[in-house]
C-alpha cells in the first residue's frame, strides 16, 4: 500500500464499528475532499476493514487498504469517488455584520449575492448550499435574476417584516361611535369594496410564489409579507364595516375588473397591473378615506393600510423598472397588456355607482344637499388626483409622458 | 410488434420492479432502442422462458445465471451486471452473548439462514462453512424460506435472519454483506448484541443472460444503451437508485465459480 502521506486528512475512529456511528466521522471527512482525495481512518478495530471496504464499494469510493501502524492500531485509506459530488463552492468563512445586534436580510443578500441564472434541478436548495447532482428538475419558470429580483428586494423585505401590525389590537376599536345612517351605509360600502379588492391583491401574487426559483427566495419572502399585509387589510376593513353596521354590495363591474387581473400569468405584467397601476391608485383612495374619515380609528386603519400599500407599490415599481432595464421588448408588452385589459372592460362605464355614492357621502359627511355638492366635488378631484399620480408613477417606471397619459386613461375605472 | 424490439424478462420481486422497468424502457426509447419487458413471478419460469426463446434477455440472479449456463452447455451469452453485483460476500454473524469464538463453535448452536434459493444467505454461506470443515449436521439450522422463487432478491429472509439474531431465536446467522452494511449505516443493527464472526470469500451476483442465438446486432444495441446510463444524470438516477447500482459493468464469469461448485456438490440447496 502507498504510504500514509497520500492522505490529506486523518480522522480518529477509535473502536467504533460501522454500526456504532463510525460513518458519522468518515462521511464529513470525505465531504471535504475533492474526488480522488484520500483520507486516513485511524481505528483500533481490525473488523472495521471489511465493512469499510464493502461500504466503499456501495458508495463508489475506493478502499485503498489497511495497515497496522502500531500494536492494535490500524490505518484505513479511502479515496473519494466521483459520484454524487455536490456542485458549487463550499460556503465557509462568512462573517455577517451585525447592526446594533441586528442581522438584516439585506446584509445576508450582500454576502450571498443572487446568481444571474438559476438551475431548476437544485430544487429547494437554499442559495449557497451545494446541490448533489441527480435531483429532479422543479417546475420553476422565474429563473432569471433580472426578470424577478430587483436589487433592493432584501431591504423591502426587512422593512415589511419590521412594519407588521395587528388588526385585532392596534386599532382603538372602543373609540368608534354610532354614525348617522347614510354615513354608516357609505362607510360599510367603502369597506366592502376595499376588502374585495384586497382579496384580489391576496390571490394574484400568491400564484407566482411557487414559480420563483429559491435562488431568489427574498422575492418570495417579500411576497409572503405582502400576502400577510393583504390578509390584515381584508380583516381590518371587514371589521370596520361590521363593528357597528354591516357590509354593502359587490358590483359586477368590480368583479369583471378583478377577474381580468386574476387571470394574468406573467409575473412582471401582474406586478405592473396590480402594484404599479392598481395599488398605486389605491394609495390615493386610502388617502381620501383618511382625509374624510368620520372617526380616528377609521383614519388610523386607512393610514396603516396605505403605509403597507406604499411598500407594495415600491416593490412593483422596482420590479418593473429593473425588468425594463434588462428587456427592450417589455415596454410594448406592458402597454399591450394594459390595452388588452381595457378591451375586455370596454363596456364598463365608470367607477361602480355604489362606490361613487359612498365616496361622495363620505366626503360630504352626511346627505344634506349642500354637503353632497361638496362631497361630489371631492370625488371628482379624487379621480383627477388618481390620474395625475398614475402618470407620475408610470413616468418613474420608465414610460414617456405621452405613453403614461395614454396608459393612465386606459386604466380600469374600478381603481384596481 | 416489430422484430427489432428487444424483449427482456425480469422477476417482479417487489412492486418497484414495474417502476424500474417502465423507467428503463423509456430510457431505451430515448436512446432510440426499442425494448419491452415481461415480468415473471419466479426465476424458474423466467429461465424456462429464456430457454424456449420467449424472451431475448433475462435479468437473472446468480443461481438463475448458473442454471442457464448449465442448460446451454455454457454457450449462453452474458451481457452485463451491476457494479454492486461484483465481490459480494456473506457474513456469518453471531450474538456476542453466545460464546461463539470460532467456526467450529457453531456446532451445537442455532444458525439462522435465508431462503433455500438465496445465494448470499443460504447456498454459498453453507457451502463455504462446509469447506471450512464445519459439520452442518451438528448445526441447528433455522431457515427462513420466505419468498422462495425470488432467489433472495427481496432481502426479506435476510431481515428475518437479523431479527432472529436480535431477539435470540438464533445464536448465529448468515446474510449478504450488502444488507449487513446497509442495515448498519441505516442504524438498524445493535452492535452491542451482534458481531461478525466470519466473512466468506467473494462471489458475484446478478447477470443479463441471453441465448447464443440472440442476434449480435441486438446484443450490441442493448449493451450500448445499458452502459450509457449515467448516475449523475437526473433522468437516469432514479432508475439506478431503485435498481441498486451506480454503474452497469461488463460481465465477468470467475465470480460464479464457487456457486457452480456448490450446486455440483450439493444440488440446489439444503
Ligand atoms: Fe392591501
Ligand atoms: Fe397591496
Amino acid at each position: 500500500m502507498s504510504s500514509a502521506s497520500v492522505a490529506s486528512i486523518a480522522v480518529e475512529g477509535g473502536d467504533l464499528s460501522l454500526g456504532e456511528g463510525l460513518l458519522a466521522i468518515i462521511r464529513p471527512a470525505l465531504d471535504l475532499m475533492e474526488p480522488g482525495g484520500v483520507i486516513a481512518v485511524l481505528s483500533c478495530s481490525r473488523q472495521t476493514e471489511e465493512d469499510l471496504s464493502t461500504w466503499c464499494r456501495i458508495e463508489r469510493h475506493e478502499f485503498l487498504g489497511c495497515e497496522e501502524i502500531s500494536e492494535g492500531k490500524f490505518r484505513h485509506l479511502i479515496r473519494r469517488g466521483s459520484l454524487s459530488v455536490p456542485k458549487g463552492e463550499r460556503e465557509t468563512a462568512l462573517n455577517l455584520p451585525l447592526r446594533d445586534g441586528m442581522l438584516t436580510a439585506a446584509d445576508v443578500l450582500a454576502a450571498v449575492p443572487m446568481p444571474e441564472r438559476a438551475d431548476p434541478a437544485t430544487g429547494f436548495a437554499p442559495r449557497g448550499a451545494r446541490a448533489e447532482p441527480g435531483g429532479p428538475s422543479f417546475p420553476y419558470t422565474l429563473t432569471e435574476r433580472d426578470t424577478v429580483a430587483p436589487p433592493q428586494i432584501a431591504e423591502l423585505y426587512d422593512q415589511a417584516v419590521g412594519a407588521q401590525w395587528d388588526a385585532t389590537r392596534d386599532i382603538a376599536w372602543d373609540k368608534i361611535r354610532p354614525l348617522p345612517a347614510a354615513l354608516e351605509t357609505a362607510l360599510g360600502q367603502m369597506m366592502t369594496f376595499l376588502a374585495e379588492n384586497e382579496l384580489s391583491a391576496l390571490y394574484l401574487p400568491s400564484k407566482f410564489i411557487s414559480q420563483i426559483h429559491p435562488a431568489y427566495a427574498e422575492v418570495a419572502m417579500f411576497l409572503a409579507t405582502q400576502l400577510a399585509d393583504e390578509a390584515r387589510h381584508i380583516d381590518v376593513f371587514l371589521k370596520r364595516a361590521r363593528v357597528k353596521g354591516g357590509l354593502g354590495i359587490s358590483s359586477a363591474t368590480s368583479s369583471r375588473s378583478l377577474l381580468s387581473l386574476l387571470v394574468l400569468t406573467d409575473f412582471t405584467e401582474a406586478a405592473f397591473l396590480l402594484s404599479v397601476l392598481g395599488e398605486g391608485t389605491f394609495l390615493d383612495l386610502l388617502k381620501f378615506i383618511e382625509r374624510h374619515a368620520p372617526d380616528e380609528p377609521t383614519f388610523d386603519l386607512a393610514r396603516r393600510a396605505r403605509a403597507d400599500e406604499t411598500r407594495h407599490v415600491h416593490f412593483g415599481l422596482a420590479h418593473v423598472r429593473h425588468a425594463l432595464a434588462h428587456d427592450d421588448s417589455l415596454y410594448s408588452r406592458l402597454e399591450s397588456s394594459v390595452r388588452r385589459r381595457a378591451a375586455t372592460l370596454h363596456n364598463v362605464g365608470g367607477v361602480p355607482s355604489a362606490i361613487q355614492d359612498a365616496l361622495t357621502i363620505l366626503a360630504a359627511r352626511g346627505s344634506d344637499p349642500p354637503s353632497v355638492r361638496r362631497g361630489h366635488e371631492s370625488f371628482r378631484e379624487l379621480l383627477h388626483t388618481m390620474h395625475e399620480n398614475r402618470v407620475k408613477r408610470l413616468e418613474s417606471a420608465g414610460f414617456t409622458r405621452e405613453q403614461a397619459e395614454t396608459l393612465s386613461r386606459l386604466h380600469t375605472p374600478n381603481f384596481m | 410488434m416489430s422484430d427489432d424490439t428487444i424483449l427482456v424478462g425480469a422477476v417482479a420481486y417487489d412492486p418497484k420492479v414495474v417502476t424500474i422497468w417502465e423507467g428503463i424502457r423509456a430510457y431505451f426509447q430515448d436512446q432510440g432502442v426499442r425494448m419491452d419487458f415481461a415480468l415473471y413471478s419466479n426465476y424458474e419460469r423466467q429461465v424456462e422462458s429464456l430457454l424456449r426463446g420467449h424472451i431475448d434477455i433475462a435479468w437473472n440472479t446468480p443461481l438463475a445465471h448458473v442454471l442457464v449456463q448449465q442448460r446451454t452447455s455454457n454457450q449462453s451469452l452474458s451481457l452485463g451486471m451491476r457494479d454492486s453485483d461484483q465481490d459480494f460476500r456473506s457474513k456469518i454473524l453471531v450474538r456476542r452473548d453466545a460464546g461463539i469464538k470460532s467456526l467450529s463453535d457453531l456446532e451445537g448452536k442455532t444458525l439462522a439462514v435465508g431462503s433455500r434459493d438465496s445465494t448470499q444467505a443460504r447456498i454459498l454461506p453453507l457451502h463455504f462453512l462446509r469447506q471450512e470443515s464445519v459439520d452442518l449436521d451438528k448445526v441447528n439450522l433455522l431457515a427462513f424460506d420466505t419468498d422462495v422463487g425470488k432467489h433472495g432478491d427481496t432481502g426479506t429472509s435476510e431481515i428475518d435472519v437479523l431479527s432472529a439474531l436480535h431477539d435470540g431465536r438464533a445464536q448465529a446467522g448468515a446474510v449478504g454483506d450488502l444488507i449487513w452494511v446497509l442495515e448498519q449505516s441505516a442504524g438498524r443493527i445493535d452492535a452491542n448484541v451482534i458481531e461478525v464472526l466470519w466473512t466468506t470469500p467473494p462471489f458475484d451476483h446478478c447477470m443479463f443472460d441471453a441465448l447464443p442465438s440472440l442476434a449480435a446486432e441486438k446484443a450490441e444495441r442493448f449493451k450500448k444503451a445499458l452502459f450509457a446510463m449515467d448516475w449523475n444524470d437526473p433522468r437516469h438516477r432514479h432508475i439506478l437508485e431503485l435498481e441498486g447500482l451506480k454503474q452497469w459493468m461488463p460481465p465477468r464469469e470467475e465470480g460464479y465459480e464457487t456457486l457452480r461448485d456448490a450446486l455440483r456438490q450439493h444440488g440446489a440447496a439444503r
